[in-house]
């Protein structure tokens, strides 16, 4: 899971399977909490997925600026690409 | 909430010719409220100052300390509502209070005035509170509920891990799913928290259902407009419910399915049990 595009398709699954979303509103431009209407204790229960599914410690702090579905991407990118 | 005049409420008010007790006289509650009041603040003062200090220092293990706290706590709010109800400032009665303080039960409760979870505190034994966050920054209190091992309730995800494990090594823990009391005449907001820990680790939700008649230390008023009449608070405990078949959908979806579930056992004439 290291290039972007990946992560997006396998987030967008993730995404459509945790909240019960139609995959087809799941775009890098969604905004989380406007749009797919995902707040704050839904972040922690996708934090959670994220770091089953990455098998990292993942730290809430690098996700405070997400606000878009790009931004998600980016940050788990960083978190996946880091040392 | 709406509130009906009962029988036996009803009484004092039209019977106006039958002396009434002394303390319950609404001048003499405004004082016994304000001492109550007082009482706790010096009591709590005392208690986090000096004692709770003392218990750290005792040899023993964490969970000693912590079983000691909790008992210390309980006791001390036990005697503040003995004190309330004895003086005339309020009374109470209790229903189901021997189910609660169960291993992994998660215990929820409606918010309607200051001193529900003092009546709370006060009848379930051993059990963890979730409070907010203040309570850390307060002198008296900062000790006293380190050494309890309370939880404070935010940030969010720190709270959440915290009342999970709690729940998870077999202590009972104390929610308000509204975080904060009641505003009279506007519905309830349950906040998912509750449900969220419920999913995570709960054995077993007990709600309690708390009522003030007339209202009383609710958030629209100040302290001392006490209500005409002595408040009667009645705390009724629910049908346990099990969060099992909520796990079964995906955590998002579940925690909002058992805060709908919450909401609606505690919607205005729902019954209770």
């Amino acid at each position: 899971m290291h290039d972007t595009e990946a992560i997006f398709t396998e987030l967008r699954a993730t995404l459509a399977e945790l909240f019960e979303l139609d995959p087809a509103r799941i775009t890098p431009d969604a905004r989380l909490s406007e749009d797919l209407e995902i707040d704050s204790i839904d972040a922690i229960d996708l934090l959670d997925r994220l770091r089953r599914q990455t098998g990292r410690k993942i730290s809430i702090e690098g996700f405070r600026s997400v606000r878009t579905v790009r931004d998600l991407v980016q940050a788990i990118h960083r978190v996946v690409n880091e040392g | 909430m709406a509130y009906v005049f009962d029988a036996e409420q009803g009484a004092g008010i039209s019977d106006r010719t039958a002396p009434r007790p002394f303390r319950d006289l609404h001048y003499v509650r405004v004082v016994t409220t304000g001492l109550g009041f007082l009482l706790f603040g010096l009591f709590g003062t005392i208690l986090g100052f000096l004692v709770v200090p003392l218990l750290l220092v005792l040899p023993g293990a964490r969970s000693t300390r912590q079983t000691r706290a909790r008992r210390m706590i309980r006791l001390a709010f036990r005697s503040l509502v003995g004190f309330m109800n004895q003086t005339g400032a309020i009374s109470y009665t209790l229903s189901g209070t021997s189910l609660l303080g169960r291993p992994g039960q998660l215990v929820i409760a409606n918010h309607p005035s200051l001193i529900d979870i003092v009546l709370l505190i006060a009848f379930v034994p051993g059990a963890a509170c979730v409070v907010k966050r203040a309570a850390w920054r307060n002198p008296s209190m900062v000790l006293a509920v380190h050494a309890a091992g309370y939880v404070a309730n935010s940030p969010t995800e720190t709270m959440i891990g915290q009342a999970s494990a709690l729940l998870d090594s077999g202590e009972c823990l104390i929610m308000f799913p509204e975080g904060t009391r009641t505003v009279p005449d506007r519905p309830a907001h349950f906040h998912r928290g509750a449900a969220s820990v419920a999913l995570r680790a709960a054995r077993v939700v007990t709600p309690v259902f708390i009522q003030v008649r007339p209202p009383h230390l609710s958030k629209a008023v100040p302290w001392y407009r006490v209500p005409a009449i002595r408040p009667h608070y009645s705390l009724t405990v629910g049908t346990a419910i099990d969060p099992a078949p909520y796990r079964e959908r995906p955590a998002p979806i579940g925690s909002r399915m058992l805060t709908e579930y919450f909401k609606s056992c505690y919607a205005p004439g729902t019954r209770t049990t």
